[in-house]
């Protein structure tokens, strides 16, 4: 059996503590523990499905090692849906814009995008198509994506009115 | 086989004693990007990963007396960034704006393009346009590498095994450029790169230029051969017609599943002379497709 070693990180707002093989990736460390809204695609950091926000920086979870977040703290799309008003409007504006077909790559466009918006990022189609350029959609075709997207910066930018 | 184990070095000197203790056996872990995707291949087994990502003495770019020093666990992101490289070293930061893709760029580190050692590493392509030094330190000490004489192939580096890169060091140079020709604009390996710096008196004669192209030998290469061809001259047309023949004793390049050999040689010297006039601010006006 391989040796395991004690990680403790945040996971969504709640610390946890895991004994875990040293070279696992990040994705592999929450899909076994049943944080499963994080989707494993292609595990070589091509399909940007695993995408999580590690310390608010959206990152690939299958190229990130898990040892090193010891201390770190994790969100991933469904933590983020209950906790941030941002992503919470993303989920709701894909719905709307049937930007979902078979859902694989959803996660990880919705993280994307939180984090493109959470840095400002504005109601500009091409900035869109940027900031989820390493995210693939093998459905869509992308343009509901974006629609919603737009969507969202669009009603960030009017702030409310 | 597998066979690793972990151990966290919170700061500099950490690492070094265990880089020191271990030698061979340890490898640095920053970004992962390149490395999760070997362990995974089975490439990479049998190390002790030794987790750097939290040295925070690594990161950052910061400008003094006409040098920028990059520490090395500064993100692609943070370069994409950076008002002060999109004035300074424009070639370093075009670069960045096309290296892999925006959510890759979050994790991968300068140190760890220039350690991966890809001859397509798009980050140590514009480094060496930019005449940069490599620092390394080990216990004990540091050291400065010039990027060009850095690696020795692919995924190759004259590093000892106790050395750990910390920084790159190079002098502004606004007139300065990079150009990457791939198959798409995200997580593409180059076909071609190029990067240039140049320095020209009053009159617009290139007084010093520097030359590198990714992907199209065994390393990162420079095109001393252009280079030496071109100085002395203002850049037009004498200029254009010396870059393609004396290239060809720049580069070697191979056949691969991105482009073949013959494609690469013929549009690399186009590339050059895009990318040069560009560092001149030169308008070539060739058309919608010029970059």
């Amino acid at each position: 059996m391989t040796n395991r070693i004690p990680l403790t990180l945040k996971i969504n707002g709640e610390e946890k503590t895991f004994l875990a093989a040293p070279e696992i990736n990040l994705l592999r460390l929450l899909r076994d523990n049943y944080y499963w809204d994080v989707k494993c695609g292609c595990e070589e950091g091509e399909c940007g499905t695993c995408t999580v926000l590690l310390d608010g920086v959206a990152v690939k979870s299958c190229l990130t090692l898990a040892h090193n977040c010891a201390g770190h703290e994790i969100w991933t799309n469904k933590g983020l849906g209950y906790n941030d008003e941002i992503t919470a409007k993303l989920q709701a504006a894909f719905v709307e814009c049937g930007s979902i077909q078979c859902g694989f790559c959803t996660p990880g466009m919705i993280v994307a995008a939180k984090h493109y918006l959470q840095q400002g990022g504005k109601a500009d189609r091409q900035a869109i198509r940027k900031a989820i350029s390493g995210n693939l959609c093998r459905c869509t075709g992308y343009k509901k994506i974006i629609d919603a997207i737009y969507k969202v910066a669009a009603e960030l930018e009017g702030g409310g009115r | 086989m597998k066979n690793f184990t972990f151990i966290p070095a919170p700061d500099l000197k950490t690492a070094l004693n265990i880089l020191d203790r271990e030698k061979e056996k340890a490898k640095p872990v920053a970004g992962a990007t390149n490395i999760m995707v070997d362990i995974r291949d089975g490439k990479l087994n049998d190390k002790i990963l030794v987790g750097i990502q939290d040295i925070k003495e690594l990161r950052g770019v910061k400008f003094n007396r006409g040098k920028i020093y990059i520490g090395a666990l500064t993100t692609i992101s943070e370069l994409a960034d950076s008002l002060l490289l999109e004035k300074k070293a424009p070639a370093l930061f075009q670069a960045a704006q096309v290296f892999a893709d925006p959510i890759v760029r979050n994790s991968a580190t300068v140190g760890g393009n220039i350690a991966y050692g890809s001859p397509a590493g798009d980050a140590v392509a514009a480094l060496m346009g930019l005449k940069a030094d490599v620092i390394v330190a080990r216990k004990g000490g540091k050291r400065r590498i010039p990027i060009e004489e850095f690696h020795t192939g692919v995924n190759k580096n004259v590093m000892a095994a106790n050395e750990l890169i910390v920084a790159v060091e190079f002098a502004v140079n606004p007139h300065s450029a990079f150009y990457k020709l791939a198959l798409r604009n995200s997580m593409a390996i180059s076909q071609v790169t190029v990067a240039v710096s140049v320095r020209q008196d009053r009159a617009g004669k290139i007084t010093d230029a520097v030359i590198a192209l990714g992907a199209v030998a065994p390393k990162v290469v420079r095109a001393y051969s252009v280079e030496k061809a071109i100085i002395g001259k203002p850049f037009g047309d004498e200029v254009i017609a010396a870059i393609a023949p004396a290239l060809k004793k720049d580069i070697k390049p191979i056949d691969d599943i991105r482009g073949s050999g013959e494609y690469r040689a013929t549009v690399a010297p186009v590339l050059v002379k895009r990318v040069l006039a560009k560092a001149c601010g030169v308008c070539l006006n060739e058309g919608r497709n010029a970059k």
